[in-house]
């Protein structure tokens, strides 16, 4: 059943700046979506419209088949997670969790009910009785989602809820809201800018850019067949290597002095793209180009080599490469890579869109 | 500075000894000075120590009659000066929060003009737009009374501004939270705002109650019946003797009750107003 409707939903601010022009996103019951983009792509206002936060100033949004563009943000029966929490700071957690159902009255055994139980499935049954200024962040960040939960919302937003949070703690919470989405089965908008949290926990991410979906599809969909080379920049750490190419008779030339052979129709300006993982060293005589390295990262499991192609233009394309297990390679060194051709990307230059 | 040098330690000490005896001496000669007879002042000689008439005087003072041409005994104006200082303080807080809240939370027409008219009137206290201020409490028949004491001193522009920025510091989040948890405009009110600036109204409180209790002008021109004296412009009333001794005693004994009040308030409200004034839970 589709839970989630939004049909060419945009936004316009008074001062007429064009914030969203349109966005359609249709989204399944107890589905878990992540907006992800860059700061400024109106991520978090796509979600704060969703919240009633924002008002919607173009199209409609439908939560289980209800028109929800008039209504207050407390009668579209959703709860959000706010990125600093935003925690009643007068208010013990109980008191906190339960504010929400108070104002909706609900009889006092009920909250209580409600309260206690969502308490002892977030461990948190020990602070109830504490204000927030006494929890640690890690400790905020539960009451906040705890605060949400006790409502039994149809929808879940969540606001960049991790990143306030050390990074040990932010995997750890990453894997717990993942578990308990599932457990409940809430529909999940989550909006972050961090592609890890974004690539685990969605089961469809939608990439923003200023505003415009990119793309909409899972993760694995999203990392294998970038729709344009934003995304495919955007999604996967270090980022593809992307670099502007031209289609001739011969191949596809990304430099002067480098065409790689494929028979392809296209013809004419192109982005040319490989991610660093698919850049496979070998020897002189097989090799499609040689790197001239200039940094190396080595990280234990993988090593990253940042180095530039084309030397002898004067072009000096950067590129990543990134190779399992520790590797020691002289700086200013050259090493010979070959670019396996199931792994290419190719995106029109003038349409940005996949070839 | 945590030194630990012995003779700053005693410097600073006699220092602090002397500003207290500084400030404390004119208290303790007004407390001598009410337990002798009135005669004993005119003979040139400020005694200091206690005499013996202290008993009766303040006796007299506090429950018979405060003396030269006032017959009502100090308690009474007390009791005056009290409701008209709960009156000024209670009123201006209430008025305050609730035009705070109206121009940092609501979005309506001529928001901003609304707040600058409200500024502006800081120039304009009560001292220098007394006569109107009494030609109008004058037509509306509120001389001599408590709400005529109290009304033109409401209206006040500091701390409405106190106020605005207490709120303006209040995350947009948390508001936004309470619009999700289906807070109204008046539970979000009175569950988190008004919880969240306790310590501010606290503060404001020791402030506006002293003020309020001092007043002097306004009480002196629109009070002419005795039963309406405030305690503080009845201390001036007693100087003004025509003939016949001033009775110093019983201004003595009258000073220092008027002082205690104050004292008082701020002494039991000291830790809320220090936290008030310092730091903000938000």
């Amino acid at each position: 059943m589709t839970d989630v409707v939004l049909e060419n939903v945009g936004k316009t601010y008074p001062n007429g700046y064009h914030a969203i022009p349109s966005v359609d996103l249709s989204i399944e019951e107890g589905e878990f979506i992540v907006l992800v983009g860059p700061s400024g792509c109106g991520k978090s206002t796509l979600l704060r419209m969703v919240a009633g936060l924002e008002s919607i100033s173009e199209g409609e949004l439908r939560i289980r088949g209800e028109r929800m563009n008039e209504k207050e943000p407390a009668e579209r029966d959703i709860a959000m997670v706010f990125q600093n929490y935003a925690l009643y700071p007068h208010m013990t957690v109980y008191a906190n969790m339960a504010y929400g159902l108070k104002n909706r009255g609900v009889p006092k055994n009920q909250i209580e009910e409600k309260v206690t139980h969502v308490a002892d499935m977030l461990g948190l049954t020990e602070l109830l009785q504490r204000k927030p200024g006494q929890l640690s962040g890690g400790q905020r960040q539960r009451v906040a989602m705890g605060r949400a939960m006790v409502r039994d919302p149809k929808v879940f937003l969540f606001d960049e809820p991790l990143s306030n949070l050390d990074a040990k703690l932010r995997v750890q919470m990453r894997v717990e809201i993942r578990q308990l989405q599932r457990k409940l089965g809430t529909t999940t908008l989550y909006v972050t800018h961090d592609q890890v949290e974004a690539m685990t926990l969605a089961d469809r991410l939608v990439v923003l850019n200023k505003g415009k979906a990119e793309q909409i599809g899972t993760p694995m969909d999203i990392y294998n067949q970038p729709a344009t080379p934003f995304v495919a920049a955007f999604i996967g750490s270090p980022s593809m290597n992307l670099i502007d190419a031209n289609v001739t008779e011969q191949g596809v030339k990304i430099s002067d002095a480098v065409t790689l052979p494929l028979s392809h129709e296209h013809r004419g300006e192109v982005v040319w793209g490989i991610r660093p993982e698919h850049l496979v060293v070998c020897d002189e005589k097989n090799a499609d180009f040689a790197l001239r390295i200039q940094a190396v990262e080595s990280l234990g499991a993988e090593t990253l080599i940042h180095g530039v192609i084309d030397e002898k233009s004067g072009k000096n394309e950067p590129m990543v490469v990134r190779l399992a297990g520790p590797h020691l390679p002289d700086i200013n060194s050259l090493i010979w890579l070959t670019a396996p051709v199931q792994h290419w990307h190719l995106f029109d230059a003038k349409t940005q869109q996949r070839l | 500075m945590i030194e630990n040098r012995p003779w700053l330690t005693v410097v600073s000490h006699a220092t602090l000894m002397i500003g207290i005896a500084l400030v404390a001496l004119p208290v303790w000669m007004a407390l001598v000075a009410s337990t002798h007879p009135a005669s004993a002042f005119g003979v040139g000689h400020i005694p200091l120590w206690f005499g013996d008439a202290g008993v009766d005087t303040w006796k007299t003072v506090l429950f018979e009659k405060a003396g030269n041409g006032i017959d009502t005994p100090v308690f009474f104006m007390m009791l005056n000066s009290l409701v008209m200082a709960l009156g000024i303080t209670f009123g201006k807080i209430a008025i305050s929060l609730l035009s705070a809240y109206a121009i940092v939370f609501f979005r309506f027409p001529f928001r901003n003009l609304c707040f600058w008219i409200i500024f502006m009137t800081l120039m304009l206290p009560v001292e220098v737009r007394i006569v109107p201020t009494y030609e109008v409490i004058a037509n509306l028949n509120l001389l001599n009374s408590y709400t005529g004491l109290t009304l033109p001193l409401i209206a006040s522009a500091t701390a409405t501004f106190l106020f605005r920025q207490c709120f303006l510091s209040i995350p947009g989040e948390l508001v936004e939270a309470a619009r999700i948890d289906g807070a109204g405009p008046f539970r979000f009110f009175f569950d988190i705002l008004l919880p969240l600036s306790r310590t501010n109204i606290a503060a404001l409180f020791v402030i506006l109650f002293i003020y309020g209790w001092n007043q002097y002008l306004w009480p002196l021109l629109i009070t002419t019946d005795d039963a309406y004296y405030t305690l503080v412009m009845s201390i001036k009333r007693m100087l003004s003797v025509t003939d016949g001794d001033i009775a110093w005693n019983q201004i003595m004994a009258t000073t220092l009750l008027a002082m205690l009040p104050p004292v008082a308030v701020v002494i039991g409200m000291q830790k809320l107003f220090v936290k008030g004034l310092v730091d903000s839970e938000k």
